[in-house]
């Protein structure tokens, strides 16, 4: 994301427009700053934290089992 | 093609998931690459009794259609059709290309997972559908990818 992107993503989610999806998706309980930090990572970085959050599902399982 | 949660994350979103869910093309070549490019990783029914006989060849694909796979390398799914928008090619149509590492991979749209997620409807498909649409909004107007 470039510096300007970053801006515009952060007005957004700080200040949603009336009505929006993103308004709506906030009133729903999403915590969209979360947004800046998702889009902030390229594919290959989401793509590891996807993978991190699968091994967190992992040890959970191993956890539970036990 | 990755679809469901692991397209959710590639495109943005905070979704976690311990699956990783692919469209494939039913044709008969690439059908048979599917199964070879899984065998090595010992694919067998995810939450089937141990001793059930099943290999994923060829034959067992093309007589079915969507497969839940524990392998070596974790949980995969592999679906012929995407609710809501139909065959590999339709769910292609709604796809981007997304560079993981060194891979050009097709990662099912924003657009096409609030279309699968509207037509599966099933409360965990609904649940997400304001993060999706929220994160599209954000997309579009940064100019994001």
């Amino acid at each position: 994301m470039t510096q300007d992107q970053e801006k515009t993503v952060l007005d957004l989610v700080t200040n949603p427009p009336l009505g929006s999806d993103l308004a709506k998706a906030k009133e729903f309980g999403i915590d969209l700053t979360l947004f800046i930090a998702t889009l902030r990572r390229t594919p290959t970085e989401r793509a590891r934290s996807l993978s991190e959050g699968a091994r967190i599902f992992q040890v959970a399982k191993q956890i539970q089992r036990k | 093609m990755v679809i469901g949660g692991a397209a959710m994350g590639l495109q943005g979103s905070a979704y976690l998931t311990k699956d990783i869910d692919f469209c494939y093309a039913r044709t008969p070549a690439n059908i048979e690459r599917l199964a070879n490019a899984l065998q090595p990783f010992h694919p067998v029914l995810r939450g089937a009794p141990a001793d059930l006989p099943f290999r994923f060849d060829a034959k067992t694909i093309a007589q079915g259609l969507n497969f839940t796979l524990s392998t070596d390398l974790g949980d995969l799914d592999f679906l012929g059709e995407v609710s809501g928008l139909g065959s590999f090619q339709e769910v292609l149509a709604e796809s981007d290309v997304r560079t993981v590492g060194v891979v050009d991979c097709r990662v099912l749209s924003l657009e096409g997972l609030i279309k699968s997620k509207i037509a599966a409807g099933r409360p965990r498909d609904l649940y997400v559908l304001p993060e999706l649409r929220g994160l599209s909004q954000v997309k579009k107007k940064a100019g994001v990818e």
